[in-house]
């Protein structure tokens, strides 16, 4: 990875072009951290990006054992690479309720970005999700919007808005 | 999947993540973000202990191999080793034997293969 490829400038696309509606949880069941990780896995199975939930949740357990993803503001953004993912995936998912995520201000988590991709010599895309993920939910008010969104479409639409902005 | 190949598959992971988080640039680039990056010796000692339980002559194909390759350990898709692209013979190389078994290697690159 070159610093060049980490400072590339965003246009924006890499998250959209990843954003799928068998990749969106509504509503998380779950409350706590580490269930909350095994059931976005679970959700990464059923659409077919690994066959190997347990290692998976390993890798993102392993991650989150260095700091918490969960980055304040109601938002966490759980990633990892793992060989056992067939393809780069973006998850998103929301909890109304607040998932206790042991993020940095303390406060629970209401929107997930799970990232994950298979350890590739070079992939500067899946970092470029990341930083765009991070800068797409800066402000309030988006957050507040994709919590109240109907649906995949309308989350999709505000996060196309947001980061392309 | 063997067991012996689950924690090279493991071990491998483990050193995908410890390389990103002793990049001073990759780690920056975290912090920058907002995300912690500490406990770097918990990480360091995880690996250890796992690699304590993989047979000797296996790690050390391994521990050799990655130091070219980010990926040792890749998938097989469609008959083609994802690590260097090349089409695999009906049998690929079996060379890799360990007190649990066989492991299948590229004959063009040696990676460790794994089947879907």
């Amino acid at each position: 990875m070159t610093s060049a490829s980490i400072a590339a400038p965003s246009t924006g696309t890499a998250v959209v072009a990843h954003l799928r509606d068998t990749l969106f949880i509504s509503e998380l069941r779950s409350r706590k951290k580490v269930s909350v990780l095994e059931e976005l896995v679970a959700a990464l199975a059923t659409a077919g990006i690994t066959r190997h939930p347990e290692a998976v949740v390993d890798a993102l357990r392993r991650r989150e054992g260095l700091g918490s993803t969960g980055i304040g503001k109601g938002i966490a953004v759980p990633h990892g690479r793992s060989t056992l993912v067939t393809e780069r995936a973006v998850l998103v998912a929301r909890s109304r309720k607040g998932i206790d995520f042991e993020s940095s201000d303390g406060l629970p988590v209401h929107l997930c970005f799970l990232i994950v991709a298979p350890p590739l010599e070079r992939d500067p895309i899946y970092l470029k999700l990341v930083s765009e993920i991070v800068r797409g939910v800066r402000l309030a008010k988006t957050r507040q919007r994709l919590l109240e969104a109907p649906d995949f479409g309308a989350v999709r639409d505000l996060l196309v808005e947001a980061i392309q902005v | 999947m063997t067991d012996q190949l689950a924690e090279l598959i493991e071990l491998q992971d483990i050193d995908v993540l410890l390389r990103e988080v002793r990049d001073p640039e990759m780690s920056l680039h975290e912090e920058r973000l907002g995300f912690a990056v500490d406990n770097v010796e918990t990480l360091e000692r995880a690996r250890k202990r796992l690699a304590a339980r993989i047979d000797e002559r296996l790690l050390q194909t391994y521990e050799r191999m990655s130091r070219r390759h980010v990926r040792v350990v890749v998938p097989v898709e469609r008959s083609i080793c994802s690590g260097c692209r090349m089409s695999l013979p009906t049998s690929a190389g079996r060379s890799a034997t360990t007190a649990s078994g066989t492991l299948e290697n590229c004959e063009n690159c040696g990676r460790i293969l794994y089947r879907r």
